[in-house]
């Protein structure tokens, strides 16, 4: 059930508003920014797009994209190839929110006024349980609402570089539980020279991005479902990377 | 079942997940699961779930989010069973 008061449902539809006026500007600076200051280039990106596009559109309900995570830009990366500055000039809906950990956002007043454009919603990770359920409860409202949200169900950046099975989180379970008919894009990211985990991707990285929608379903109940279906997914992102690696020979 | 049979029961299990040493000489009723016996949150949910099976009870995700202390978890087992 989702317990959100009238206050946090108007300041994350405020949020959204800022977000959309203000993209040209600071959307436009950001993309520039990985693709001519960072060098960064994703090669299939047309492609990538047009896959996104019919994954939502299969999905046919609240999408909530599940991604491995290695660098603090994997959110800002996934955003530039889900779609075109244009396209979200038209639909900023389709701009997927999603939740970075507090204490590497923010700490300086930039990277906190960005994060609140990008859509953004801090989570403490390892803080008080009500702080982390408030935060969730935002993320099942605003996927009730249509819009899209990228989770990292490793709970942070992978320290060994592949998928951690060790740390992965429960969250994801328990909002696909929670949102009737959730779906999930279950998304591999890696820039080419990622060995491991790192701040941010190595100048000039070239991206491989995969993607995948899965319907997530179980037949227990409660905990053990959350359990269960946080296992789908996960377990989806291991089969993704382990087809990444056979790709690329390794 | 008695409270302290339950207790004990618990530690069992904790000490499956914690890497500090659990015995009921150094854990309390109010000793912190995340905090005091360093178990990763995201394992919390492991915790409960092996309480389910030990206890042959259920638990909703909202009462596992009531689980902060080793006296959270023996309380809740207590009015389940």
């Amino acid at each position: 059930m989702v317990n959100l008061h009238f206050k946090d449902k108007l300041l994350l539809r405020l949020q959204h508003f800022t977000g959309w006026v203000t993209f040209l500007v600071w959307g436009t600076a950001l993309i520039a920014g990985l693709r001519f200051f960072l060098r960064y280039k994703i090669p299939e990106i047309k492609k990538i797009r047009r896959t996104f596009k019919e994954l939502k559109k299969q999905a046919e309900g609240p999408v909530l994209i599940c991604s491995n995570h290695l660098t603090k830009l994997d959110s800002a990366v996934l955003n530039w190839s889900f779609a075109s500055i244009w396209s979200y000039m038209r639909s900023f809906k389709v701009f997927s929110w999603n939740l970075p950990e507090r204490e590497n956002f923010y700490n300086n007043l930039g990277l906190r006024v960005v994060c609140y454009l990008a859509s953004c919603i801090p989570i403490d990770r390892g803080g008080s349980r009500e702080g982390i359920k408030k935060s969730l409860d935002k993320v099942a409202y605003l996927l009730k609402k249509g819009h899209p949200v990228t989770i990292f169900p490793e709970g942070g950046r992978s320290r060994t570089g592949r998928i951690d099975l060790e740390k992965f989180t429960y969250g994801v379970g328990r909002l696909v539980n929670q949102v009737k008919d959730c779906s999930v894009i279950c998304v591999y990211l890696r820039g080419n020279n990622q060995e491991s985990y790192s701040s941010i991707p190595r100048r000039g990285s070239r991206f491989y991005l995969n993607m995948e929608l899965i319907k997530p379903k179980s037949e227990f109940r409660g905990l053990k479902a959350t359990r269960d279906v946080s296992s789908q997914i996960i377990e989806k992102l291991v089969l993704m990377e382990q087809s990444y690696f056979a790709s690329v020979g390794q | 079942m008695t409270k302290e049979d339950v207790f004990s029961k618990v530690l069992d299990i904790l000490g499956k997940y914690s890497k500090s040493e659990i015995s009921a000489d150094n854990i309390s009723m109010e000793t912190s699961i995340l905090d005091d016996l360093k178990i990763n949150s995201a394992r919390l949910v492991d915790i409960v779930l092996d309480f389910e099976d030990a206890f042959d009870i259920e638990v909703d995700d909202d009462d596992a989010d009531s689980v902060i202390t080793v006296g959270d978890g023996v309380n809740l087992i207590l009015s389940k069973i």
